[in-house]
């Protein structure tokens, strides 16, 4: 096994820790979120954003990592509005995302590892449609699309406003919940 | 201070700082590489070129921001050029500048030259750019002297009239097509590869 597979395990393994640690393995938590009941979700996806755009903006500024080697999907505008949209029921029907759900069923709850069932029966039946689809999966090519890019500010301009939006959620949540 | 607050306030500070935190090291160089698979799919969609009479209709309508760049040299484009265009030989192509309001349509004599300045251009960021794909034969064939069907099609004559009346808007000659001759005013905007094929068997 080679390094990077070896850190991908270590890595994997941090992260379902975490994800079981802030509550995601449990679905009701999660689908408290899309009626606005627990903002757990919320809090947990925000301080991941803010925790990587920092780490990896600094980490960058400092020359510890080469910005240029991470990997920015391209952006493919019908298939992912479409997709997404897809994703979004699934996530309210079964209260699960792919990596709560593994988190689910690793801490043995029968709906995560039903999720997961559903998760390997719909990745089957993409690949078997798959030539159906061709054209569409890769409609509205739109490259390698970036907020700085986008809003023509510099990157540490983007980093602060997104910092910002984060914290000021952040208090919002508070107040919610002091007031709940 | 609670860990809360304290993980909040290291947020705020160090993004309050990154805004000074100038450009990295080595990762200026993704920005400034040209983005190859957005110009290829570009080509791809056909949005690099226009035709001939396409630009004669921007022309004569005035578009708003229109730039007709002959890219010849200075001898070629005083011997003739499309009306309003400008001459910046392809040599000078890359200290050009356009703005993001500007719409830039390149030509040459055979096409050659224009899409490799238009490469030029996007690789300088240019957002609007366009060229001529068969250079000013194309020009000549479409727009100086198109040939128009003998009995056209039901339902071209509107196209077929608005060529007509752009030719001679340019002082062109259109006449209609000897039996067996070829049009080349094209019934669509798609048919330009059929048009480019036609002048090249004419020895344009």
């Amino acid at each position: 096994m080679s390094d990077s597979l070896l850190l991908a395990v270590l890595i994997g393994i941090a992260f379902g820790v975490a994800l079981e640690q802030a509550g995601l393995g449990n679905a009701a938590k999660l689908t408290g979120q899309f009626y606005l009941t627990d903002f757990t979700v919320m809090k947990v996806m925000l301080s991941a954003i803010l925790t990587a755009m920092l780490g990896a903006f600094w980490l960058g500024r400092f020359g510890l990592i080469d910005p240029a080697q991470v990997h920015v999907p391209e952006t493919f505008l019908w298939p992912q509005i479409v997709g997404g949209m897809i994703f979004g029921v699934g996530f309210a029907l079964a209260g699960l995302c792919p990596g709560t759900a593994c988190v689910s069923a690793s801490s043995g709850r029968l709906d995560g590892l039903a999720a997961i069932g559903g998760l390997f029966a719909g990745v089957l039946a993409t690949g078997l449609a798959f030539p159906a689809l061709a054209g569409f999966y890769g409609s509205g090519a739109r490259g390698v699309v970036t907020l700085p890019a986008t809003a023509g500010l510099p990157e540490g301009v983007v980093v602060l406003l997104v910092v910002l939006a984060a914290l000021g959620v952040f208090r919002l949540i508070a107040t919610r919940e002091q007031e709940g | 201070m609670s860990a809360t607050r304290l993980l909040g306030a290291t947020a705020l500070a160090l993004g309050v700082a990154a805004p000074f935190a100038g450009t990295p090291a080595s990762g200026g160089k993704a920005a400034d590489a040209i983005d190859v698979a957005a110009l290829a799919r570009m080509v791809a969609a056909r949005q690099d070129h226009v035709s001939a009479i396409d630009l004669a209709r921007w022309i004569r309508d005035q578009r708003p921001g229109l730039r007709v760049i002959d890219v010849r040299t200075p001898e070629a484009f005083a011997h003739f050029a499309i009306p309003t265009a400008e001459n910046i030989p392809i040599e000078r192509i890359p200290g050009a500048r356009f703005g993001d309001e500007e719409m830039v349509v390149l030509y040459s004599e055979g096409g050659a030259h224009a899409a490799q300045a238009w490469v030029f251009l996007k690789a300088a960021g240019v957002r609007n750019a366009v060229f001529i794909a068969g250079g000013l034969g194309d020009w000549f064939d479409e727009v100086i002297s198109p040939v128009l069907p003998a009995d056209p099609p039901p339902g071209q004559a509107a196209r077929i009239a608005e060529v007509t009346e752009i030719s001679l808007y340019f002082g062109g000659t259109p006449r209609r097509a000897a039996p067996g001759e070829t049009s080349t005013a094209a019934s669509s905007d798609s048919d330009t590869a059929a048009l480019i094929a036609n002048a090249r068997r004419r020895g344009c």
